[in-house]
């Protein structure tokens, strides 16, 4: 009899509603196709649109309470559709209040070259889902973020901050030129439509809404403003609560790059890799990034 | 100009910008060395509102020249003020030179953000200039927001129109307003005979003024006024916003309109920094008189008998109901069964003419005339022509008469039955005891037609 081969990973998540909000974060369109990408560090899950928008979710191998990774050759992709993945998480959320952990396992792949998830500590029942995968088709162009010069050309922000300004500027109903002033330290939002708005975090005003602020030349680019609203518009409310900041840089040809921490693990759940009570290491946070390439210049 | 403006007075300010997009879609703005003027118009220019802010509201308040003015839309307005007022630290409203095509409303907020509107402004807009001296109006009452909204809970959502109907309070003998309880006013939701009402509700409300208005004001034969719901909630909420009385000023129906503004807590209110004015056109029909020009036709077109039948079936059915649930004396239903039976008789008519097909079609077409014609505030300027109306003026004319004679007779009639029945308790129960008789016996009748 043959041997069965192990499956290229299997991992197991204790609190699910926090990968739910992480992938979320990047869900901008009811349908929307995500690759993932497994490897010895972790997962990677990309989902982009038009060949002008980008995102990407770092789950790290620490955020698992086992991750086993045992593919051989190349890193494994596939495609799954987000809407399902997250819709199958949800399943296995447990409602608020009660202090049952649900773990989760996630397997790659299974007989079928699907993606198993299943309840695994559950006493009484256990609940299963495959999601039907596919061949990714190949990404035309890779998002390789350079930096536009010696000196980098970033800012952070309140991410609600950020969120409340990207929101405003739908009134005008044009694209958003983001401009960086070294004299004085500011960042500036414009839109110009049938009305014009403008919204500037000034650096000196207050401390904390922009939190740092690296810029020696002026810079200034276009972006669609559909493209922005998107790496803010399903922000998940845990990162509002947590008072987190937004980080924003500009690359080479004006590439934009907007990084949100979401935290997976629960705050009060001890945890063996805490060192502390209510501390909460890095390695319990998800990275997400978005990359939006600039409107083409008119002039 | 420049003006800026933070905190309480903010609010305030978002109140009225709030208010004026419920009446209207454009904002007018007048800037005066003495005062800001905001003005509104509906559509239909059946509402008008006025906003006046004086310097002392505003944190700074910079008028360069004699005066400047312009518009906006609202809702680019509204978009400004999209931002929470609790973070708001203060606003400035900036018109560079008095010719510039942009607005500029900044706003500074609380986080740091710094948030730069600029609204394209008409610099030349077609200001409507609504002058009414409330004091001038011979009927008013003074209510609390909150029990003016409690008492159009009564009433459908979705109602349209309400007639408010008047009477002198000061004619009842004190034994007898003791007794009856002195409602004087009566709330109506306006049917629409044009409309199919079968799916509405119809709701009759009567109201003693000294229980439920801080003051009332009425003299005289009692009259009634029909006007928009939507507009006076609106001005509902912005009284209770700025936690002020409502002062209703309104003389009768007709081309007259009513007039709102805040009650501030000093008589003459020269102490506060804002006004506010809305002034809503009227349905030009009274409710009071249509019911008694009806009479005649009722008449001509029925048999007597069969027409005090329906009258007394209607009239036992009121009487059931109002006594259960309200237990008001008889006496005093008796009294608003009249008005009752005007608003029944002004109905079965018109049902009767639908039959007539071409007849009841133009005079369908001639009410929706009236009912736009009349939803126009008298005495505004610029006004545009209306040639639809003015070539049924003929027609308009001759209609108008018969509400004229009508109005006179209703009038009389009403107070001389109200006169016979407070003064003469003997007549009363005599009356009362004639009427059981009449009314057990055609019940059944009534009901088989419906």
């Amino acid at each position: 009899m043959e041997e069965e081969e192990a499956p290229d990973v299997i991992c197991e998540l204790e609190n699910v509603q926090g990968l739910v909000d992480a992938l979320t974060a990047v869900r901008w369109k009811r349908q929307q196709d995500a690759v993932l990408e497994l490897s010895e560090h972790g997962i990677v899950l990309i989902v982009e649109e038009s060949g002008c928008l980008q995102a990407k979710v770092y789950l790290k191998r620490e955020l698992f309470i086992r991750y086993d990774y045992n593919a051989r050759g190349g890193r494994p992709r596939f495609g799954v559709s987000l809407g399902h993945f997250v819709d199958c998480l949800n399943a296995f959320s447990v409602p608020a209040g009660q202090s049952i952990s649900s773990l989760v396992q996630i397997q790659y792949p299974g007989p079928d070259m699907q993606l198993l998830l299943k309840s695994v500590d559950s006493l009484d029942a256990s609940i299963c889902a495959e999601i039907r995968t596919r061949i990714p088709d190949t990404i035309a162009w890779d998002y390789n973020f350079e930096p536009a010069g010696a000196n980098p050309l970033t800012f952070t922000v309140k991410s609600a901050a950020l969120k409340e300004a990207i929101e405003d500027l739908e009134w005008p109903g044009s694209s958003i030129k983001i401009t960086l002033e070294p004299d004085p330290p500011s960042v500036s939002l414009r839109a110009e439509g049938h009305g014009d708005l403008q919204i500037d975090f000034m650096y000196y005003v207050n401390s904390e809404l922009l939190v740092a602020f690296q810029c020696d030349h002026q810079a200034s680019f276009k972006y669609k403003y559909k493209f922005l609203r998107a790496t803010t518009s399903n922000m998940p409310s845990s990162v509002i609560k947590e008072n987190r900041g937004s980080k924003l840089s500009i690359g080479r040809g004006g590439m934009l790059k907007v990084q949100h921490l979401v935290s997976i693990a629960k705050p009060s759940v001890s945890h063996p890799y805490a060192d502390s009570v209510g501390y909460q290491q890095p390695s319990r946070i998800a990275h997400i990034e978005f990359f939006v390439k600039p409107e083409e210049s008119e002039d | 100009m420049e003006i800026s403006l933070s905190d309480n007075a903010l609010k305030t300010f978002a109140r009225c910008i709030t208010c004026l997009a419920r009446i209207g879609n454009e904002l007018a703005i007048q800037v005066y060395s003495s005062q800001l003027l905001f003005h509104t118009i509906n559509s239909s220019r059946s509402a008008y509102q006025c906003i006046a802010l004086k310097p002392g509201f505003f944190d700074a308040y910079n008028v360069s020249g004699n005066s400047v003015q312009c518009s906006v839309l609202l809702k680019a307005v509204c978009a400004v003020l999209r931002t929470p007022i609790t973070n708001i630290d203060h606003l400035t409203v900036r018109l560079p030179d008095p010719d510039a095509s942009k607005l500029q409303w900044i706003l500074d907020c609380y986080n740091g953000m710094r948030k730069t509107y600029w609204i394209t402004c008409n610099v030349e807009p077609d200001i409507q200039h609504l002058s009414l001296d409330r004091q001038k109006f011979p009927s008013n009452f003074v209510v609390s927001p909150r029990d003016l909204s409690r008492l159009l809970a009564n009433f459908q959502s979705s109602l349209q129109e309400i007639t408010i109907i008047a009477t002198e309070p000061s004619s009842l003998p004190l034994d007898a307003s003791n007794e009856i309880g002195g409602k004087a006013v009566e709330l109506r939701s306006y049917m629409d005979p044009t409309k199919d009402n079968d799916t509405l509700l119809h709701t009759q409300l009567w109201i003693d003024p000294k229980e439920e208005f801080l003051q009332y004001v009425h003299t005289g034969d009692p009259i009634d006024v029909t006007f928009s719901v939507k507009e006076l909630k609106a001005f509902l909420s912005f009284c209770e916003g700025c936690e002020v009385d409502l002062h209703l000023h309104f003389e009768k129906a007709g081309d007259r309109p009513i007039l709102m503004a805040p009650k501030f807590g000093l008589e003459d209110g020269s102490h506060s920094n804002f006004d506010a004015t809305l002034v809503l056109a009227t349905m030009l029909i009274s409710q009071l008189h249509e019911g008694a020009a009806s009479e005649p036709l009722a008449g001509a077109t029925r048999t007597h008998p069969h027409t005090e039948e329906r009258n007394a079936s209607y009239m036992q059915q009121e009487n059931c109901r109002a006594n259960v649930s309200s237990e008001l004396p008889s006496d005093h239903t008796r009294i608003w069964s009249d008005l009752s039976v005007s608003a029944f008789k002004s109905i079965s008519p018109l049902e009767e003419r639908r039959a007539q097909g071409e007849t009841i079609l133009n005079d369908d077409r001639q009410r929706e005339m009236q009912r736009i014609s009349t939803m126009q505030i008298s005495g505004l300027t610029s006004v545009p022509g209306n040639n639809p109306i003015d070539s049924n003026v003929p027609t308009e004319k001759d209609h108008g008469q018969e509400p004229q004679d009508a109005m006179q007779d209703n009038g009389q009639a009403i107070s001389q039955h109200h006169r016979s029945n407070w003064v003469d308790a003997e007549e009363d129960d005599e009356d009362e005891q004639d009427e059981d008789d009449q009314y057990i016996q055609p019940t059944p009748p009534y009901y088989e037609e419906h």
